[in-house]
């Protein structure tokens, strides 16, 4: 029993690994009920038109078709994250505003008959003029796409701390780089689907969903329904990334098949109509201007963005606040000024992908800085260390940091990378670059307005105290909430693991938690668990101490067995003690629940952001440049994270290389391109090119010793922080080996190619001059 | 997505396979491998009302050697029975090497030689190294075989001369006097990725001088192209190192790309630069067919 | 093949299609997909349709040994076939070695390609019990995972064959 912990800090296998190796998991598409029925959604064919008309007649004629609905047979309340943008409709009445807007739906006996029923829905339409570029859609005279939403500006936001035009006044050297970022998409491998079970007053509805909290709350909202009259189940679930963190249609629509047709009614997206449905993340156009003084302190910094929303907010407002707010956290400076306008266009909607809007940002900032530190005749690293936040400290936009260990980070990425032997000496056409980063571990204010803790858990020990099962509303979507929240229910009872059982993200029988978003479920969950857990445990001991004639003081569980500290020879299994507690008294059960304390400003905005606690992270990548071709080649790629205490090592590295990997496919490959109508172009796997295992670099994962005490254990979070470094950590090693710098992304092979070719050419102006 | 209806049949012999395209005209469309077919039929971008399975013509799958003729692909030879091939790798490497970068393993399991050919995709990886060979086809009717110079088949993209009652039966590659071929292949990305840029060559080289050329681009044109001046051009000179950019740079001004969202036609004539200087080098330096 | 013909004029035909070592005799129409077939009528749903496309290797599964996308070969060429699906890799109880060790590894988080991709890792172990890295790496190419950057995928692999 020497070290510290029995159970966390180690690489258990994922509690749900056999189900998935053995093809036993079941994700929602793979459900069969009785009486299914199947449904899908029609969706327009135009960027932007007014709806005439809706003849469903030869559809529902159609053998095998149970109902077709529209506009007309739907309530008609709008949704959306928060009331102020409430701008989204079940299905739309009077127009649709982009290329794979909801118009009707067909329930059917099997999928074909519901190809075919879509087929003879006749929508008439009048094409209206459509805009797809923000800085179009926001001159006057620009298509109106919402009634509500003057210029089509969706937020607007103005924020301003300490004296900006000061700190640029008195500036040692000023600074201003434009960059462009790119729609990208999360692209989960499974596709989504929702069952809706309409049975008398209730609602049933599996789904694939990040948060079934969330769900119920809409979900009941739009048809009047009691939250309790709503039950919301997620079954296994194929990845979301942020993608499925808001109901899609498929649970409204299909709940309203569901309550005409008295059947279950299985809903699902293909891929393509996965990609119009999007939330993926926005493309950002964003300037930025900071001044340093003469040893490269940052003074101040100037972000005045602009992002493409689509013709939805989704979680788009967060997404804008997000993109300001992070960006004084990873370095520290007081004087911050934050200008952004989300601008409606006709394109599918964007929301919350993997980082929110903090990936973009960071990646211009750093870019930016790498730019600023040539200026200065500096190393990129000299200028990072200068900069970087340091613990205990508070950012101008009044988020407090606890630990905070990017130095450490920077420190030792620039060890392990062989930094100090490769800069400035590498042959022609290699480079080498860094990123840095920063993000929250949970959000600070819940995802949509309430009171209710952000979390919560029940643990019940079976009776003959053999297994411990946990409940809990926290939701695995496939980074191993499930496998962690385990661990910790165990180290907190003093129970072994591998006798741990979870029943999770079921409204119905687990309490209450957000879900799978902000990154926030090791922390915040696993703080509702630890106190669960430590409710069993003083319970356990408590009679144990009966049953053993030991002070409770002296008693300790750990690993399934009861033990008196001072004499650990008097032990007694847990299972034992357990057991006894049921025949005495009961079911054993320890709850628990978190609320993060009040945290931020009072500026308006000003909670996005804020959080118990902050990951930090540094990433180091080498490149290898084709200058004939502009083919990139990511060579190795190096992290090095502060995320606290590391529950499981296996999965938080895992997370990691994901992050990596998503942020690798959005710096060089990854982008959803639109023609002169607002129709995707590459809506498949084929042309959305996500990396293949034969792209991928060698990739080293590392730690800095770290403790959070806002967390249970000091944890914090790992699965978004890894990805915001990524895309600036890849531009700078680009921008290393071929000494120019590619403003936008992705930085696809034929615009290195480009810029490579311009280069040689002013070059050859110069030797003529 | 959905797989529309259709007639399905499965004729026993080449022959019945014929009568019924014959029979059934347009509206039937072959079904080899149907990787790329079944793809289109999802789409929506054919609807053929009658499909006519190649499944029972196993015969088609051999890959042989002919005194006298060269080596017979079947046109329902896989693309990975290409690869694997032992008379392919000791003969024709370079068509191994085609074959193992198209698509993914999965596909290349059931996607045919007789199906990349004759769904004629300008930026198909096959028709670049058999044009590069010579190779010729053979194409049974009802009236009948007749034999084409492949580089002769093809009309733009998704047309051929194949008549409506028409199968490829099986590719020839006649026995060759060159010393070199190869073929390389652009994509975005090493696997799953169509080709920006594909560029065929086999060069018949004596000590330093080349004696003979010939150079394929793909996916630069409507259809697979020949460089007859850049052939030309290397044609009875020593190679150095400016004559092979010289020849790059006179490929890339006789292809006609288009821009895509793959690349512009810009980059594309670059690459075809870039990469028939590469394949050029490769296929003199490495020597082998 | 046999053939019904229904009352629209729709023909179905009898097909007897090998998985797992099982024969099934089931009647389908032409435009049944093996993905469908393999999911709907013998639900063994471990075979996964991520983009009914052939890009993403989530519905791989070994046709005569080989793997091949589900999604893209129908039902009644499947006729005659020997299938091996996920469902088909455990011997009863006992995991395949390629099975514990994406397990032993973190080589798993959604779950979603993790059918496919072991597919294609047993059809590559069958054929080369001692593949390089390089190898591993071509064999899955055809198999997309959007949460592992493949690392611990690869990792699982090596490990499984090095044993």
């Amino acid at each position: 029993m020497g070290e510290k912990y029995a159970v966390i800090g180690k690489s258990v296998p994922k509690i749900d690994g056999r189900a998935k190796v053995t093809g036993q998991a079941k994700y929602t598409g793979d459900l069969k009920l009785p009486n299914l029925l199947v449904g899908k959604i029609l969706t327009s064919p135009h960027a932007h038109a007014r709806i005439i008309s809706i003849d469903t007649t030869e559809a529902e004629k159609l053998p095998g078709v149970k109902a077709v609905i529209t506009h007309k047979d739907v309530p008609t309340l709008k949704y959306g994250i928060s009331p102020a943008r409430w701008d989204e409709s079940i299905f739309c009445s009077d127009k649709v505003r982009f290329v794979g807007d909801k118009v009707a739906a067909v329930a059917a006996l099997d999928d074909e008959t519901v190809y075919k029923a879509l087929k003879l829905i006749k929508v008439d339409y009048e094409v209206l003029p459509a805009v797809f570029d923000p800085e179009e859609a926001i001159k006057e005279g620009a298509p109106q796409i919402h009634d509500e939403y003057a210029r089509n500006i969706n937020t607007e936001i103005h924020q301003n701390f300490g004296d900006v035009d000061k700190a640029f006044a008195e500036a040692h050297h000023l600074r201003t780089d434009r960059f462009v970022g790119n729609r990208t998409y999360q692209c989960p491998i499974e596709p989504h689907s929702a069952i809706s079970i309409w049975e008398g007053g209730k609602l049933t509805v599996y789904s694939s969903t990040q948060s079934p909290h969330y769900f119920q709350h809409y979900i009941a909202r739009e048809f009047g329904l009691k939250m309790g009259d709503v039950r919301v189940i997620k079954t296994y679930v194929g990845g979301g990334f942020g993608g499925k963190l808001e109901p899609t249609g498929l649970e409204f629509a299909g709940a309203v098949l569901s309550k005409i047709t008295g059947r279950p009614v299985k809903m699902f997206y293909d891929r393509h109509e996965m990609f119009a449905h999007n939330r993926g993340r926005h493309k950002q156009i964003m300037e930025i201007t900071t001044s340093v003084d003469k040893n490269g302190k940052i003074t101040g910094v100037y972000a005045n963005f602009m992002m493409d929303g689509g013709a939805y907010t989704s979680l788009g407002i967060a997404t804008a606040y997000y993109a300001g707010a992070m960006l004084p956290l990873t370095y520290d400076f007081v004087n911050f000024k934050f200008d952004m306008i989300r601008a409606y266009t006709n394109l599918p909607a964007c929301g919350a992908q993997r980082g929110h809007g903090a990936p973009q940002p960071r990646y211009a900032f750093e870019c930016h800085l790498d730019n600023v530190a040539a200026d200065l005749g500096m190393d990129p690293i000299e200028l990072r260390l200068v900069n970087a936040r340091q613990p205990n400290t508070v950012t101008p936009n009044d988020f407090a940091v606890n630990s905070c260990e990017l130095t450490e980070c920077i420190t030792k990425a620039k060890e392990i990378s062989g930094w100090e032997q490769k800069k400035g000496n590498l042959p022609s056409g290699k480079g080498i670059g860094i990123g840095v980063g920063s993000f929250v571990s949970g959000a600070g204010y819940p995802i949509y307005r309430t009171n209710l803790p952000h979390a919560s858990a029940i643990i019940k020990v079976h009776e003959d105290g053999t297994a411990a099962t946990l409940y809990t509303g926290a939701t695995d979507i496939g980074q191993g909430s499930d496998t962690v929240l385990c661990q910790m229910a165990a180290e907190a009872m003093g129970f072994r693991y591998e006798n741990m059982k979870i029943v999770a993200a079921d409204t119905e029988t687990t309490p209450h938690d957000f879900g799978a978003y902000a990154s926030r479920q090791t922390l915040m969950s696993g703080s509702a668990v630890k106190q669960a857990g430590e409710e069993v445990k003083g319970q356990m001991l408590e009679l144990a101490s009966e049953m053993m004639e030991v002070e409770v003081s002296d008693l300790d569980c750990r690993d399934s067995i009861v033990f008196s500290l001072s004499d650990p020879e008097k032990a007694m299994p847990f299972g034992e003690v357990a057991r006894e507690f049921f025949v005495r008294k009961g079911p054993l059960v320890g709850k628990g629940s978190y609320a993060p304390p009040k945290l931020g400003g009072t500026f308006k905005g000003a909670a996005v952001g804020t959080s118990p606690a902050y990951s930090f992270a540094a990433q180091i990548s080498e490149v290898e440049i084709d200058e004939e071709t502009g083919e990139i080649d990511v060579k190795d790629v190096w992290d090095v994270h502060d995320c606290g205490m590391v529950i499981n090592p296996g999965l938080l590295h895992a997370q990691v290389h994901g992050a990596l990997y998503m942020g690798m496919g959005e710096s060089i490959w990854e982008q959803v391109l639109f023609d002169d109508k607002g129709k995707i172009l590459n809506p498949n796997l084929g042309e959305y090119r996500m990396p293949t295992a034969m792209d991928m670099p060698r990739i080293t994962s590392e730690l800095v010793e770290s403790y959070e005490p806002a967390g249970p254990w000091g944890v914090k979070e790992v699965g978004e922080g890894a990805t915001i470094p990524t895309m600036g950590c890849y531009a700078n090693a680009i921008y290393d080996a071929m000494g120019i710098r590619v403003n936008s992304l992705p930085l696809s092979y034929e615009k290195v190619w480009r810029a490579l070719k311009e280069k040689k050419e002013k070059e050859k102006e110069k030797e003529k001059a | 997505m959905y797989l529309p209806d259709f007639e399905y049949h499965m004729p026993a012999t080449i022959q019945e396979a014929c009568a019924l395209l014959a029979e059934k005209g347009q509206v039937a469309k072959v079904l080899a491998g149907g990787t790329d077919l079944l793809n289109k039929m999802k789409h929506g971008l054919v609807a053929p009302a009658v499909l006519i399975s190649l499944k029972q013509l196993e015969q088609l799958s051999n890959i042989e050697y002919e005194e006298g003729k060269g080596v017979l692909i079947g046109a329902r030879a896989t693309h990975n029975a290409i690869c694997n091939s032992k008379l392919m790798q000791e003969k024709y490497l370079s068509i191994c090497e085609a074959a193992h970068h198209m698509a993914n393993n999965q596909i290349r399991n059931v996607g045919t030689i007789g199906g990349n050919i004759s769904n004629a995709v300008p930026s198909a990886d096959l028709p670049p190294i058999l044009m590069a060979l010579d190779a010729s086809i053979t194409l049974v009717g009802t009236k009948g075989e007749r034999v084409m110079a492949l580089e002769e088949f093809f009309v733009g993209p998704g047309k051929t001369l194949l008549a409506p009652d028409e199968i490829i039966s099986q590719i020839v590659i006649p026995d060759q006097s060159c010393t070199g071929s190869t073929y390389i292949k652009f994509g975005l990305r090493r696997s799953g990725a169509l080709a920006v840029v594909g560029v065929a060559v086999a060069v018949t080289m004596d000590g330093n001088v080349c004696k003979d050329a010939r150079i394929v681009l793909g996916a630069v044109a409507p259809v697979p192209m020949r460089a007859p001046k850049a052939e030309a051009m290397i044609i009875g000179k020593a190679i150095s190192d400016d004559l092979l950019e010289e020849v790059g740079v006179c490929a890339s001004t006789e292809c006609k790309p288009i821009d895509d969202i793959r690349g512009s036609a810009e980059y594309r004539r670059d690459m075809v630069r870039v990469f028939t200087k590469r394949a050029l080098r490769k296929a003199i330096n490495e020597g082998h067919v | 093949m046999e053939a019904l013909v229904d009352n629209s004029g729709v023909k179905r035909y009898l097909v007897t299609i090998n998985v797992n070592g099982d024969d099934y005799t089931r009647i389908v129409k032409a435009n049944t997909l093996l993905v469908n077939f393999i999911r709907d009528e013998l639900d063994l749903t471990g075979t996964k349709k991520g983009c009914e496309l052939g890009d993403c290797g989530s519905c791989t599964v070994l046709m005569d040994g080989k793997p091949v996308n589900s999604c893209i070969v129908l039902a009644v060429e499947a006729d005659g076939h020997k299938f091996t699906t996920v469902e088909g890799v455990a011997q009863n109880e006992n995991l395949d070695r390629l099975q514990e060790s994406f397990v032993d590894n973190a080589a798993v988080q959604c779950g979603y390609c993790t059918p496919g991709m072991i597919m294609s890792a047993k059809a590559l172990l069958t054929r080369n019990p001692q593949p390089t890295e390089e190898e591993v790496r071509e064999a899955i190419s055809g198999n997309l995972c959007r949460c592992t950057g493949y690392v611990n995928i690869v990792k699982a692999i090596l490990a499984a064959a090095s044993e």
